[in-house]
């Protein structure tokens, strides 16, 4: 659907010819980086990319809504300070690590210690999510959430731009599911944007970087083609990437790509409960006082964490009430070692994604770090360590690289043309997560296997498990986890009209297609061996078809059926 | 053939021809793609073995039978950088996101054969077990008859036996 959209868009661009100055006639696709803290927005002017401001000139707004009485207002237009906003418990945020999880996700546990309502009752279904007005809990949606932000960025663009705004690129993170990326769609949808393309954040900064090296090598006049590969390690608050792309001639292909849920969110839960190691149970009650608290530990643990990366010690001095204070120094030594484990797993994701690429250390040519992170030392100095190197790329601004990348996204997808040659650009995307189904017993069978190029179809023949089993349970998932539960659910289907045969003998033929605008078709169909007509018709099904509360799915599924409509691959069957 | 999709896109087709289309060459495909061999893999590579002996669905389409220079416009002794800088011209041309709006559903199959020919020849290990398996079977189906083919290569013994 996106994608017809967007091809139409380019007829539109071509037909009007070479007019650059006629904006209106193809419609820019703006880029907005919705992240976990702070949000951005940018487009092509029609000569380079620009990032928009709010009436209060700010290009990185807050990103957050505040519920008071009947009209909640985000952090686009609103005057008072995101800081004091969270002690009263009216404002929610962190709406791009919520959106997309079910009740049981950690992620979603781990933000019971935000200052306002985040209730999880295990069971597989949404969380519940409320703000503090007038004293009663009122129920909201991440997607609730992020619409409302969303259309006062839009307000915010097209009163900038003086035209109407409908088309978005948005970057998100590489460890997003689809499911997730549903929602996200379905929120720009309430704030009436029509999605172009959702990009990975890493592979939009990787674009921007195709562009200046571009740029660089027409300057230079260093003749055409010289392939450099960079390193792109993108931490913000709530998310962590790593991708790997090479780069000529304005063409930027992706190596591979990782992805984690991990970010200065952590870290900054790390320091609350090193400062208050009895969190948890002080704030269990959520009342309007331990809002109050939580909202007043947070903002002073933020603030230290800000200050070490520039300091080599800081002195925190928080009082709580109730003889509840805190007086601290928290040396850098200290910071680094209550976080360990963050800057672990950064450091085994790099690894892992040039392990995929298939690079060696000695082949990269730059090192890219952006985010918010990234300001850290110890994030700098680890992806540094890794790579070998003693200086990172110096052409990018850390918290506008991703945006800046989204708006070029934008306007080459809206098929607008740069006389300057400077949108001859192409990002080739790979898949971050492997897509597979459920076979073989209680396992994960991957059918696209993650880091594969875009757009990009693949089989696995798979066979039955019962002597005439007429029907046979497709249950698609997405990660890279053997066990299958643990990937991500997107949909399931049935395959019926299986003629009666004997185990093993009917060829169930499953096959995934991505196209390039990242849509995921899965087919399936019967053949019979020795038979040239298919005894039922293929079936076609575009992914994920789950919807909120799937969580329990898999597991009524297996309840109710058993293993009686299961299926396992062909060489399975060669192998015994 | 029995074609029972009526759209352009590969939908399933008639078994060998779906297997067929997309395993070019069925022999080698599968392990190029993947790099740690999975038990996937090992699927693919056994099944397209078998169709390969059975079947040899990919001859039916003569536009199948082409080689991945081919593929690529380049002669066989191509450097590692003139394959990466062709794949990239190609990408330019074929790739859904820049291709007219006319070709827009044949460009997805296009570039994943462009990708494909890329992902192959340009990893040393994967091409010389191409040159090896392939074009030796390649040569034999008759080549020859091909005109296009001596054009990319300017010493080549075999086709210049034939011409």
């Amino acid at each position: 659907m996106a994608a017809e959209a967007a091809y139409t868009v380019a007829s539109d661009s071509e037909t009007t010819g070479e007019e650059k100055s006629s904006p209106s006639s193809a419609e820019v696709a703006i880029g907005i980086d919705i992240g976990t803290s702070q949000c951005s927005v940018a487009v092509w002017n029609g000569s380079e990319v620009e990032l928009l401001r709010n009436t209060r000139n700010q290009k990185l707004l807050r990103s957050y809504v505040t519920f008071k009485d009947e009209t909640p207002a985000g952090g686009v237009s609103n005057q008072l300070a995101h800081e004091y906003e969270m002690l009263s418990g009216a404002a929610i945020f962190n709406m791009k690590r919520l959106i997309g999880r079910v009740d049981t996700d950690p992620v979603v546990h781990s933000s019971k210690s935000l200052p306002f309502l985040v209730q999880t009752l295990d069971i597989g279904v949404r969380p519940f999510i409320a703000a503090l007005v007038n004293n009663m809990w009122r129920s909201t949606t991440p997607e609730e959430v992020l619409a409302i932000f969303l259309i006062e960025l839009r307000a915010m663009a097209e009163i900038r731009l003086k035209r109407p705004v409908r088309k978005v690129v948005l970057t998100i993170p590489v460890s997003f599911s689809r499911f997730q990326l549903t929602r996200i769609d379905r929120a720009c949808a309430m704030a009436g944007l029509h999605v172009l393309r959702l990009m990975p954040e890493p592979t939009a900064v990787a674009l921007l970087y195709a562009q200046q090296q571009k740029q660089q090598a027409e300057h230079e006049n260093t003749g055409s083609e010289s392939e450099k590969v960079a390193l792109i390690f993108n931490m913000g608050a709530g998310y962590c990437d790593a991708a790997v792309t090479a780069t000529a001639g304005g063409v930027s292909q992706i190596k591979s790509v990782a992805g984690s849920t991990l970010g200065g969110e952590d870290i900054l839960q790390n320091i609350m409960h090193y400062l208050l190691p009895d969190m948890d149970n002080v704030f269990s009650s959520h009342g309007v006082e331990e809002i109050k608290k939580m909202g007043l530990l947070r903002v002073a643990a933020q603030d230290a964490v800000h200050r070490l990366s520039t300091q080599a010690s800081v002195e925190i001095n928080v009082d709580l009430g109730n003889d509840l204070k805190i007086s601290k120094i928290l040396s850098r030594e200290e910071f680094e070692a209550v976080n360990h484990k963050v800057f672990e797993k950064c450091e085994s994701l790099i690894k892992q994604c040039l392990h995929d690429a298939k690079v060696e250390i000695e082949d990269i040519n730059d090192v890219i770090l952006v985010g918010g992170c990234s300001y850290i030392p110890k994030i700098k100095n680890l992806v540094m360590t890794i790579c070998k190197r003693g200086e990172s790329y110096a052409g990018m601004n850390p918290l506008e690289a991703a945006v800046r990348g989204a708006a070029l996204e934008g306007a080459v997808a809206s098929g607008i043309n740069d006389p300057f040659g400077n949108l001859d650009l192409l990002t080739i995307q790979a898949t971050p997560l492997s897509i597979g189904i459920r076979a073989d017993g209680n396992s994960f069978v991957p059918i696209i296997q993650r880091n594969t190029t875009m757009p990009s179809r693949r089989e696995i023949i798979f066979t039955t498990v019962h002597d005439d089993q007429a029907e046979a349970l497709i249950i698609v998932y997405e990660g890279d986890e053997t066990i299958v539960e643990k990937n991500h659910l997107l949909g399931y289907f049935k395959i019926a009209g299986i003629p009666p045969a004997p185990k093993g003998i009917p060829e169930i033929n499953v096959c995934m297609d991505i196209d390039a605008s990242n849509v995921l078709r899965v087919f399936a169909g019967i053949m019979m061996p020795g038979k040239h007509h298919p005894p039922a018709p293929f079936m076609e099904v575009r992914m994920p078809t789950v919807d909120d509360g799937h969580g329990w799915c898999a597991e009524a599924l297996h309840k109710a059926y058993g293993s009686s409509l299961d299926l396992v691959t062909v060489q399975k069957k060669v192998q015994q | 053939m029995i074609s029972s999709s009526a759209s352009s896109r590969l939908v399933f087709q008639s078994p060998q021809q779906f297997s067929g289309d997309w395993f070019v060459p069925p022999a080698t495909n599968v392990r190029i793609r993947q790099e740690k061999p999975s038990v996937i893999s090992a699927a693919f590579a056994s099944a397209a073995a078998e169709r390969e002996t059975t079947t040899t669905a990919y001859t039916f389409t003569p536009k199948l039978a082409t080689s991945f220079y081919e593929v690529l416009g380049i002669p066989m002794g191509a450097t590692s950088d003139e394959i990466k800088s062709a794949y990239r011209r190609l990408a330019r041309v074929c790739h859904p996101d820049v291709a007219a709006i006319d070709r827009k559903s044949s460009s997805a199959d296009e570039f994943m054969r462009i990708h494909a020919a890329y992902s192959t020849l340009s990893d040393p290990d994967k091409r010389a077990e191409y040159d090896r398996r392939f074009l030796r079977r390649y040569r034999s189906v008759g080549l020859c008859s091909n005109p296009r083919f001596s054009g990319y290569t300017g010493r080549n013994w075999e086709t210049d036996q034939c011409w």
